[in-house]
């Protein structure tokens, strides 16, 4: 079996935002929605304070909420792991963007316009517009279709980069892993080993699949 | 099989270098033409230390090219009125009027004279910092080089905004501009105000992650948690301006309890520590052959330095005769004198500043400032050795790192020196592991730190001071900031003028100091890169200045504050649009110490937008219609375009007498390229290059250090003590004071031959106090600021995608202040606040963090715009309009400091 997972790890990241501008650009996202991101986060009190930079997006559950709530059977489990929204069932009724416990949902209505209605859409805008993103839940896909390039070449996810997301592409920490956490020897099972890692809302179990680093075992 | 990856067909190699962080070679995705999305460059993975990756900032690329609120065409002013609140009236007007106005502006100032009443360039030129621009501008410098003498004094924040204590003193001691640890190879780091997370790119921050993931412990001291605080092993919440004195306590402890563990070797054979320092402040010397003299404890006597087989004394006393070189024409005889070594004065000099008295000054446990001189000096492994091609060279795994405030304004000297006295007791200064330079602007050549080291007759680094004696002192000025009068050490290289001290071209527009030529306006200002009215201090002043300046031109992109008081806009082509080779790799700026060298070049990935056009194309037009084509060409064919176009093994260089295209020059910049990197075998041209879009050779990294060539040169480093430094502060004194000249006399006072601690945080206030008539009480917080790796050098907060993305950093918000302090005020997260300096007032949001000292308040970046379309929405405040520009406050290396004293009040709820 396969399953496709997102690693990140705290002690590389810096929070400067490539992997939010990368996925952005190659997901022509809309102003203000971000598949991608990176939580600027402080613990404790002064002096005794840490900042911590955290890496979210859709953590592509086991047990996903998203697809629990819908009822359009839009959004699915893949084989691979991924979940994915086939925007032709999807209705736009946005239970599943209340059901995320990650905020990972969004729903766009209206064509990308950077600037605002007054200046209309840029070239590139207009060049991808996504128009079957309108009115329908979107979230980060892990750039599936790079991974059944990929598969379909016989290149590997998260090692070959026209086969990886392009925010673990970006990530110039290299603090963003992409890969099969099935495969005992893939680099993200490599690192799981390595470190110790934990996962956001573990006590909601919904099987997610972003692992989050934090220091070497 | 699909054959086509969805990550694009066509992908068009190019480069970004909006920072000095930079270049980053990356690739550009193209549909029909429209560039959709930038990429890192997988092909350059294995020949870049950045591995191919691509800043943030190159992101914001696409954007700019298709930004509607772009300047599409030729522009010029037609309301004669300047001023923030004047109208320009800008209409469009075609290129052929534009350039031929600039023309006859030219040519009208070539036929009546170059300089004016005072002596100074009628022309001047302001570019964008750390030389960013020069790699956008094609062929100008070539132009500019036709039509000299230029002032390029007018800074935008050179001096106050950079890391320019480090620059010149650096460059004096170490050839080192910038000064970084030997990141893969350090595993101690202590970083004063360093955000390398935030300011060392692509390769900074991934070399700092694989030095984090193998175990490099980095101790970051500062008032705010910075991202680099964020991503160090410990956060040392230190008082503002008092670095100096941590780092004295530094050196306190190795020197007073932990002697016997430094790397007397290194002191002895690389530094000047045994050299004989004589009553006077002066080295002992040999009567006859005039040099430093050392005392042998072989032979028991006093030698020359350079008297080979003998073992220098590292400290002590003793009487010896000799002769004492001061300044001028000084000259002492002695007999029998007590003298000292440099490195026992050093010993002594240092003995007041205990980690006990550090704390205090510092507000930090004395007990942590002596833990981390200890860890420093356990991490040095003094004594070790690793190979690099080749050769045997000191392993010493430990780097101090300074950030901006810390190495620049008063202080700045201090903490140079201290850091760099730091690496040297412990023989860490350029070798493997330890603290390194990566840049030479003031000493030749440039291309090469190695070949840069020249042996003085002292037996030092040889350094291009300007002359402060009488016979060639440069006593009047011959550029509006007096760089080479006023700093001797800012050297006369292409860079030296906008070394500074920049704002003192702008302070003396208002009123010139005493006995002072009085500065006059240039008659033509060329602005490319850079918009000064928001990115130096006292911006309204600035700002006032600008809208007196009778005809400035400016390559503008969109609108700004100031170019909304230019006479003609261009509009040049944008990062993606234009075409340009340049050299990279080798060793420079921040981080960018890589095993290759080479070229890269910057193509168009789409068609440019409305009527803008290509800089060297501008250029060219410009030299033709100025009638000094054929000086432009020269220059070209000489190499300002980045490559010699004809040496002894190569010719590709262009016609003189003829305008050539802008593929034509940069094609026989290709070729050059070429040649050069194969030795005169390949003479690939611009098609290679466009395809490619880099070619690269190795560097070999035995050249990252200087050790090497400073061993077999028999060169030591002039530290601890500072005899030519001292010698040309006093000069300079008498120099000035010839002409009744009292004004610089507090800078004088650090031209110190060991430096004297001083209270800085004091030296602040009371000059705020004096000039302001107010009582510093009255604004108890220190202010200051922090890099964005999202704007800083970018010049792109027009560009909406990187506003977007910045705001998930949590201090790009507003005004940042302690959350516990807030709570004391009665402030809460998203009140608007006004803040108030003793200069002037400014409004925000307030943000409350922990991660900040409570006697402290932060703001980030430079904004507060409003003439720059998008960003003028922004309601974010910055500090340049709270921070006056103050002779008091300018050291001797002609910088400042970001820092300010504010107070704040509330003056709204939070939505």
């Amino acid at each position: 079996m396969t399953r496709y997972v997102m690693v990140a790890d705290i002690n590389r990241c810096v929070g400067c935002q490539t992997c939010t501008a990368a996925c952005k650009h190659t997901n022509a996202t809309a102003p203000g929605v971000q598949w991608r991101k990176v939580l600027d986060f402080e613990v404790g009190t002064y002096p005794n304070v840490r900042r911590a930079f955290i890496p979210v997006g859709c953590n592509h559950c086991l047990d996903a909420p998203c697809a629990d709530v819908c009822p359009t059977l839009a959004t699915y489990k893949r084989p691979d792991g991924i979940v994915s929204i086939d925007y032709d069932l999807c209705i736009g009724c946005a239970y599943c963007i209340q059901a995320c416990p990650y905020q990972a949902r969004d729903r766009v209505d209206i064509p990308n316009k950077a600037y605002g209605k007054q200046f209309g859409q840029m070239k590139h805008e207009q060049k991808v517009p996504h128009s079957e993103r309108r009115a329908v839940a979107q979230k980060c896909t892990f750039c599936v279709d790079r991974i059944d390039y990929g598969t379909a070449n016989g290149l590997t996810p998260g090692i070959d980069p026209d086969a990886t997301p392009a925010c673990a592409n970006s990530c110039i920490a290299n603090a963003l892993i992409f890969g099969d956490i099935d495969d005992p020897e893939s680099n993200v099972s490599q690192l799981l080993r390595t470190h110790e890692h934990f996962q956001m809302h573990e006590e909601l179990e919904t099987g997610s699949g972003f692992y989050y680093l934090w220091e070497r075992k | 099989m699909t054959t086509e990856s969805p990550t694009g067909k066509t992908k068009i190699p190019t480069y970004c270098y909006q920072c000095v962080a930079g270049p980053d070679l990356l690739n550009v995705r193209v549909e029909d033409g429209i560039a959709t999305e930038v990429q890192p460059n997988f092909d350059a993975a294995d020949c870049t230390p950045a591995a191919g990756k691509v800043c943030v900032k190159a992101f914001g690329l696409i954007q700019k090219v298709y930004n509607p609120h772009r300047i599409l065409t030729p522009m010029k002013r037609t309301n004669p009125k300047k001023g923030r609140n004047e109208d320009p009236k800008f209409v469009p007007i075609s290129w052929d009027e534009a350039l031929d106005t600039i023309a006859d502006k030219v040519k009208q100032i070539q036929v009546e004279g170059k300089t004016d009443e005072a002596g100074y360039p009628k022309i001047a030129a302001s570019f964008g910092g750390g030389g960013t621009s020069t790699y956008y501008m094609g062929t100008f410098p070539a132009f500019l080089s036709a039509i000299t003498p230029i002032d390029m004094g007018f800074g935008s924040g050179q001096g106050v905004k950079c890391y320019h204590s480090e620059h010149l003193y650096g460059e004096l001691w170490h050839r080192a501009f910038i000064v970084t640890p030997d990141t893969p190879k350090c595993d101690y780091i202590i970083s004063f105000g360093m955000n390398i997370e935030a300011s060392g790119g692509v390769c900074g921050v991934k070399r700092h992650a694989d030095a984090r993931d193998r175990g490099v412990k980095r101790i970051q001291v500062e008032p705010h948690l910075s991202q680099t605080g964020a991503a160090s092993s410990e956060w040392v919440p230190i008082r503002p301006k008092t670095d100096p004195a941590f780092m004295f306590a530094l050196i306190h402890v190795l020197l007073h309890e932990q002697r016997d563990r430094l790397d007397k070797v290194f002191l002895r054979d690389r530094t000047g520590s045994p050299y004989l320092v004589a009553p006077n402040g002066y080295y002992l010397r040999d009567p006859e052959s005039k040099k430093p003299l050392i005392y042998d404890l072989k032979s028991k006597q006093a030698v020359p330095f350079d008297t080979p087989d003998t073992e220098p004394a590292l400290e002590g006393q003793y009487i010896l005769s000799g002769i004492e070189l001061g300044a001028d024409e000084d000259r002492w005889e002695h007999q029998d004198i007590k003298v000292t070594t440099a490195f026992e004065k050093l010993v002594e000099h240092m003995k007041p500043f205990t980690p006990l008295w550090a704390g205090r000054v510092c507000d930090v446990d004395h007990k942590i400032i002596r833990r981390i001189a200890l860890e420093y000096l356990d991490h040095a492994r003094i004594g070790e050795t690793i190979e690099v091609d080749g050769r045997t060279m000191p392993l010493r795994p430990v780097a101090v790192t300074l950030g901006k405030t810390v190495n620049n304004g008063w202080g700045g000297f201090h903490c140079c020196w201290a850091r760099t006295m730091l690496a040297v007791l412990v023989g860490a200064l350029e070798v493997p592991g330890g603290t390194i330079g990566t840049t030479v602007r003031i000493n030749r050549p440039a291309s090469d730190r190695n070949d840069s080291v020249k042996l003085s007759e002292d037996g030092f680094l040889a350094y291009p001071m300007n002359p402060t004696d009488k016979e060639n002192w440069v006593a009047k000025p011959e550029v509006r900031n007096a760089n080479r009068t006023l700093v001797p050490l800012v050297g006369n290289s292409a860079w030296s003028q906008a070394l500074g001290p920049t704002h003192l071209a702008w302070m003396q527009q208002e009123k010139g100091p005493e006995h002072w030529p009085q500065a006059t306006k240039p008659a033509l200002w060329f602005v490319y890169r850079t918009n000064p009215a928001i990115s130096f201090w006292d911006t309204e002043q600035i700002t006032e200045t600008i809208a007196t300046f009778p005809f400035t031109v400016c390559f503008a992109y969109t609108r700004d504050e100031t170019n909304h008081m230019a006479d003609i806009l261009l509009p040049d082509r944008t990062d993606l649009e234009g075409l340009q080779l340049i050299r990279i790799g080798g060793t420079k700026f921040i981080e960018q110490f890589w095993d290759h060298q080479g070229f890269a070049l910057r193509q168009p990935v789409t068609e440019p937008q409305g009527d803008t056009r290509d800089f060297t194309w501008i250029s060219t037009e410009l030299a033709r219609r100025c009638g000094v084509l054929e000086k432009y060409n020269k220059a070209v064919n000489r190499g300002a375009a980045g490559v010699a176009l004809k040496t002894d093994y190569y010719d590709f260089s262009l016609d003189e007498s003829q305008a050539h295209d802008v593929e034509t020059i940069w094609d026989a910049n290709c070729k050059a390229a070429s040649a050069e990197i194969t030795g005169g075998k390949e003479s690939q041209g611009l098609d290679y290059y466009k395809e490619k879009g880099y070619r690269l050779t190795g560097f070999p990294r035995i050249k990252w250090y200087l050790t090497a060539k400073m061993e077999d040169e028999g060169v030591r480093y002039e530290l601890p003590y500072q005899e030519t430094l001292k010698r040309v502060g006093v000069q300079l004194g008498r120099r000035l004071h010839e002409r009744g000249i009292s004004w610089w006399d507090e800078q004088l006072e650090e031209y110190e031959g060991l430096p004297d601690m001083m209270d800085f945080q004091a030296l602040w206030e009371g000059a705020l106090e004096r000039n302001f008539g107010v009582d510093i009480s009255d604004y108890p917080f220190w202010l200051v600021t922090s890099r964005s790796m999202q704007y800083a050098w970018g010049g792109n907060v027009s560009i909406q995608m990187i506003r977007e993305v910045s705001q998930n950093i949590g201090t790009h918000g507003g005004l940042v202040m302690n959350t516990g302090q807030a709570h004391k005020l009665g402030l809460k997260d998203g009140d608007r606040v006004e803040i108030t300096s003793p200069l002037s007032a400014t409004r925000g949001i307030l943000v409350t963090r922990q991660g900040i000292r409570p006697d402290t308040l932060m703001l980030m970046g430079q904004f507060d715009h409003w003439a720059t379309p998008f960003a003028k929405d922004f309601d974010v405040p910055s500090m340049n309009s709270l921070v006056p520009m103050l002779l008091d406050l300018t050291d001797s290396s002609g910088s400042g400091a970001d820092l300010a004293r504010v107070k704040i009040k509330k003056i709204g709820d939070a939505k």
